[in-house]
């Protein structure tokens, strides 16, 4: 599995319109999602292609139509990812936040005892 | 929209200028990321951050390459390309950090890009597979929300 496909995919905001659907209603086919969004049934069809080929969501054969279901393990992988990148900047621009403001302070100080 | 890019905004009690020396400045670097930092703040500049005992041959050593140095508006640079080559998109993340006056003190704007071309090994330093440790119970429902956040923000 190459991290970089799974990025692109969550990263896109109507794919993971589509994971939502997918894990509220328990799964779907091309049809019954794309009657949920303004995106044609073909356009719905290619963004669950690129899904699954990441491996985000499994196929089943359903009557003439495929239903998809999200692979939630691999979503988490994928969420895990994002989530810890954004994380430990969350941390370091808190840090920034800090020097910076003490170091500010301290100036002020100074001027003030000058 | 830039899909691999993680975006952020916040609110600093500091002029920019005093902002600007905190996000530029090597000495100030070492103190809010990684244990050791070697560069100057000038652009075209390649030199290097180390996370861990830099004296340890478990410490990982990233090259970093400043891009932009306008003080005290704009700090960007690249980092984790291979050592010896030069920065690029496709081989490295751009950080790039802006800073707005904003009421006496600063509005921080960050942005970091180039996931998508660069893989996810390099980016993820910090134990990012600690949240694997977490169960799905826990995860699971907060997952979409939480990408859409990560990834979307405005």
């Amino acid at each position: 599995m190459i991290d970089d496909d799974l990025w692109s995919a969550v990263g896109d905001p109507t794919r993971r319109r589509m994971l939502d659907l997918l894990l509220t209603e328990g799964g779907g086919t091309a049809t019954t999602l794309s009657e949920r969004l303004p995106v044609t049934r073909q356009a719905v069809a290619k963004h669950l292609v690129v899904l699954d080929r990441v491996g985000l969501v499994h196929v089943t054969p359903a009557g003439r139509e495929r239903r998809y279901e999200v692979d939630e393990a691999q979503l988490a992988r994928a969420v895990a990812q994002l989530a810890a990148v954004g994380e430990a900047w969350d941390a370091r621009l808190q840090r920034i936040k800090r020097i910076a403001e003490r170091i500010q302070r301290d100036r002020q100080a100074g001027v003030e005892q000058s | 929209m830039e899909y691999g890019s993680i975006e952020r905004e916040l609110r600093i009690d500091a002029s920019p200028e005093v902002v600007y020396e905190v996000v530029s400045s090597p000495e100030h670097v070492r103190e809010w990321w990684p244990d050791e930092a070697e560069f100057d703040p000038v652009p075209g500049s390649t030199g290097r951050i180390v996370f861990g005992d830099p004296a340890s041959p478990e410490a990982k050593v990233e090259q970093l390459t400043v891009v932009e140095a306008d003080p005290p508006r704009r700090f960007a640079f690249r980092w984790v390309h291979e050592r010896g080559v030069p920065a690029a998109p496709g081989n490295s993340l751009l950080v790039t950090i802006d800073l707005v006056p904003s009421g006496g003190g600063t509005l921080l704007r960050f942005t970091e890009t180039g996931f998508r071309e660069r893989g996810w090994e390099a980016a993820v330093l910090e134990q990012a597979y600690a949240d694997h440790s977490r169960g799905w119970d826990h995860f699971l429902p907060r997952l979409v929300a939480r990408a859409t956040s990560l990834v979307a923000r405005p």
